[in-house]
């Protein structure tokens, strides 16, 4: 009973912080309620006992990545004080219908859905070997794919991100 | 080498023509030797096929079965469309061959002399062989398919070689025209082997054969297709009304004429109806098409020939007519007859053509009888030589060609009435008077053109060496006729049982009919020597002035080509001119112009919705994806 | 205990309101915060599915990891291209650069 309160405050906690990233006024308060959002999602992974991936999405999202935007944030503007303004543009009501429609689809359909909610059989802390033997065995040539996307990506980051001659 | 390795004979020239073709013209003398030892093994190896074809038979115990030897290969599986090639040597075939190569081994070492110096020599040499590849393809296929794409190639190399001077207006045109009128008969062919694929399910010769006769295929079908194979035929022997290609194809060089008529070109369609003819047997009325197109073409061709004083030309007219006699063979169900003129014919024809040649480089490039004359004084040896092939032209005794044509003329007994021997008779005696007019007024007389006289010389050996073989084949060629002649040179039962075991018919000697047709030779030799030799050439003149208008219709050619030309000019360009009409503002304007105007419209008008915003197309993004879920949803359900 | 329902509605409010960010936002750097947003609502979905209905348990975290590494990738690109455009066009407003059109 205990774990459904805290889920429920962590969930509201989530859903409050991704409102505030996409709602905010200003880029920075936006930036700083991503950071909260995406440990919300960590702390869900958490409540589904794969404390792994908690740990992986705290790291790179909540460290790594955030960071990153941060960065390009204050790089990319002049006033980096997160003074308001016009941070949203004219097509404002076109996303609330689209984003309400995809809402009201989703929510529909994952509540009218009859899953077989097995919860005796749930999982009870993944050892980490299992997870890595299914990532270097079962999908190791993804995984050495996805290695390669990763360096690809970086030296493209590099190459565009350089400071060419005569610029 | 087994007569099941008969493929051998083909790829050798093949081969020749692929690497003539290629590297000829860096080859020493041009690579002529190649062709000349390609040739030649051809020739040598045929005769050990024909020595293993011979000894397979020894061990059969019906010495009246027919006997082949065939040989398979798939070519392509689809479905279930089985396409198999292979060779299929039986006597037909066995004679045939024989006749090519031989034929073509000499025409081969002849072309030496005559092109030496010639422009393009390699390339001769190359298509020559390309030629003689084709031609064996053809005799020695086992299915349809295979026969058509060989009777294309004799095709192609024969347009190649008679538009050899293409730097000649005449040649290129009389290229044109021989590849467009055989091209007419060669779509008949080639529907006629569509329709007998469709009936029996197969491109074998033998397994359509068995089809036909035993009924499988009903008998107006039979008719139809046949009558489109027989076009096929008709376009490659240059038969009425297809003749128009064949004297224009003279423009080549005269061993391509000499191969032309003898050996590859134009008894193909004899080849082809004495092949199928167990199928044409089934339909007599399709044998009747055959004999009266075979007599037409003798007849018409006969007072053509009269007109004519291009020496080559006469002899090209005097082939469609001997072409005529054989398909009246084929016509009257005697195959053995009309294989054996093809024989006799290949062999005295390019006898005559090789020895018009020789005239036409001794005389220094002259070919109009009106100016020779007299040349036997300077020219003993092409005298003598072309007039052993002009007896056996006119059918006079003992040459080659009495005994073959006696045989048609015993054949043509097989026609209630009698008119077929007629007409025949006919047509023989004209062949006598042209070929004799030819002799007399090229060789015997006084010379017409001093200047062309006193240059006249004897040609060299490498020409007068292939002479001297043909006149010796052709005076003997003709006694093998007799079936003792043919036992003793290997042939079982002689030669008619050897080409046709299968309706064991041997020649019959019948002495009447060989009197009757020896007094039509010599009838038609006396009268045209009566007119021609001894400055009686006047009588021919007071002939003409006589009857003008018969004298200009023989002179042009009975007006066939002025018909075709005005059919073309008429028929073919008014519905050409419909054609481009239909194609500049229906398919241009309507069709290719207005879909580009179409997509250029519509462009114009959609090209707005490329805003250059991103958030527009994430938009867009975004609405197809509720759309495609909202249709999932109302699909499902 | 939670049920699935739970994760899969927290799951999809996340993805409208990062589809909502996506098409409203005007600046590069905060639509590329509300993709991370769909993106991150995914791999959630996809690690609740494996928890409850997968019997191994574990493909979800799989899949959410190459996920992870995929955006990881994703941001580093997508940040260089904005300095870039904010070094050619000093903006990082997407609705300014609009001349890629007819």
């Amino acid at each position: 009973m205990a774990t459904e309160v805290l889920w429920w405050i962590f969930a509201i906690i989530t859903v409050a912080a991704t409102a505030g990233t996409v709602f905010s006024k200003s880029v920075i308060h936006s930036a700083i309620f991503l950071i909260g959002s995406l440990a919300g999602v960590g702390v869900m992974y958490v409540f589904l006992v794969v404390d792994f991936l908690a740990l992986v999405q705290f790291l790179i999202y909540g460290g790594a990545v955030t960071v990153l935007i941060l960065l390009a944030l204050m790089v990319t503007r002049a006033d980096p004080t997160g003074r308001p303004e016009d941070t949203d543009g004219p097509q404002k009501p076109f996303g609330v219908v689209v984003g309400g429609a995809i809402m009201a689809i989703l929510i529909g359909v994952a509540v009218s859905t009859s899953w077989p909610n097995d919860v005796s059989d749930k999982a009870h802390g993944i050892p980490i070997d299992t997870i890595s033997q299914k990532l270097f065995i079962d999908f190791g040539p993804p995984f050495v794919i996805a290695s390669a996307l990763l360096l690809v990506a970086l030296i493209g980051a590099i190459i565009l991100a350089r400071h060419e001659e005569g610029e | 080498m087994g007569a099941d390795q008969a493929w051998i004979l083909v790829a050798l020239p093949a081969a020749a023509f692929v690497v003539l073709a290629l590297c000829g013209r860096w080859l020493p003398r041009q690579g002529d030797v190649l062709a000349v030892l390609a040739i030649g093994a051809s020739l040598v190896l045929y005769f050990f096929v024909l020595h293993d074809f011979l000894h397979q038979r020894d061990g059969l115990v019906n010495s009246h079965e027919y006997w082949s030897i065939a040989m398979h290969h798939t070519w392509s599986n689809v479905g279930n469309f089985n396409l198999n090639f292979g060779t299929y040597v039986d006597p037909l075939s066995a004679v045939m061959v024989g006749v090519v190569t031989i034929a073509g081994t000499l025409i081969t070492i002849f072309s030496i002399g005559y092109m030496k110096g010639e422009v393009r020599y390699w390339w001769f040499f190359a298509v020559l062989m390309g030629f003689i590849a084709a031609k064996l393809m053809l005799v020695l296929s086992d299915n349809l398919l295979l026969l058509y794409f060989a009777w294309e190639g004799v095709g192609v190399c024969s347009f190649l070689l008679i538009g050899f001077y293409w730097e000649k207006r005449s040649a290129a045109e009389a290229a044109k025209k021989a590849f467009i009128t055989t091209r007419i008969g060669d779509v008949g062919l080639l529907i006629g082997i569509i329709l007998l694929w469709k009936a029996t399910g197969t491109f074998n010769i033998q397994d359509i054969l068995t089809a036909a006769t035993t009924g499988q295929i009903g008998h107006v079908y039979l008719f139809v297709s046949l009558m489109f194979i027989f076009l096929g035929a008709m376009g490659k022997s240059a038969l009425f009304p297809f003749h128009v290609w064949l004297p224009d194809a003279m423009e080549g060089p005269t061993p391509v004429s000499a191969l032309i008529h003898a050996a590859t070109m134009v008894v193909a369609g004899v080849y082809l109806i004495a092949r199928l003819l167990p199928a044409f047997e089934v339909v007599p009325a399709s044998l009747l098409v055959v004999t009266i197109v075979g007599l037409v073409t003798a007849i018409l061709t006969g007072f053509m020939a009269l007109a004519t004083t291009d020496i080559k030309k006469v002899l090209a007219y005097s082939t469609i007519g001997q072409l005529g006699f054989m398909y009246i063979a084929l016509g009257c169900s005697h195959p053995d007859a009309a294989i054996m003129h093809l024989m006799t014919h290949a062999f005295f024809k390019s006898l005559l053509f090789l020895a018009a040649g020789s005239v036409i480089i001794g005389t220094h490039h002259n070919q109009d009888m009106k100016q020779l004359g007299g040349l036997w004084r300077k020219m003993p040896i092409t005298a003598v030589t072309f007039l052993i092939g002009s007896l056996a032209l006119a059918a006079v005794p003992p040459f080659s060609g009495f005994w073959s044509k006696d045989e048609i003329f015993h054949g043509t007994t097989a026609w209630n009435g009698g008119w077929v021997t007629f007409l025949l008779g006919f047509a023989a005696v004209l062949t006598a008077l042209y070929t004799t007019r030819l002799f007399v007024r090229t060789f015997l007389g006084k010379p017409q053109d001093q200047a062309v006289y006193d240059n006249a010389h004897e040609t060299g050996p490498v020409m007068v060496l292939p002479l001297i073989i043909l006149a010796l084949i052709t005076c003997v060629a003709g006694f093998t006729v007799f079936n003792g002649v043919g036992r003793a040179m290997g042939f079982p039962g002689g030669f008619t049982e050897f080409v046709f075991l299968h309706e064991p018919e041997r020649f019959v000697m019948n002495w009447s009919w060989a009197a009757a047709s020896a007094v039509i030779a010599f009838g038609g030799v006396f009268l045209a020597g009566w007119i021609y030799w001894g400055n009686r050439i006047t009588i021919s003149t007071r002939l003409a002035d006589w009857q003008p208008g018969v004298y200009n219709m023989l002179v042009n050619k009975f007006y066939f080509d002025d018909l075709y030309q005005a059919g073309i000019d008429r028929g073919l360009l008014g519905f050409s001119y419909v054609v481009s009409w239909f194609d500049r503002y229906v398919v241009n304007d309507t069709g290719v112009d207005g879909v580009a105007d179409t997509t250029r419209y519509s462009g114009s008008i959609l090209k707005y919705v490329q805003t250059g915003k991103v958030p527009a197309y994430a938009l867009g993004i975004a609405l197809g994806a509720v759309g495609l879920a909202i249709a999932g949803l109302v699909v499902r359900g | 205990m939670v049920p699935l329902e739970n994760y899969l509605v927290l799951s999809a409010i996340m993805f409208s309101l990062g589809v909502y960010g996506v098409l409203t936002r005007r600046n590069a750097v905060l639509i590329l915060m509300s993709v991370e947003l769909m993106l991150n609502a995914v791999s959630l979905n996809f690690v609740a599915f494996a928890s409850y209905l997968d019997p191994s348990k574990i493909i979800g975290a799989v899949f959410a990891v190459f996920v992870i590494t995929v955006a990881a990738a994703e941001v580093g690109l997508a940040l260089a291209i904005i300095i870039r455009l904010y070094r050619n066009r000093s903006t990082a407003n997407v609705d300014e650069v609009a001349t890629l059109k007819w």
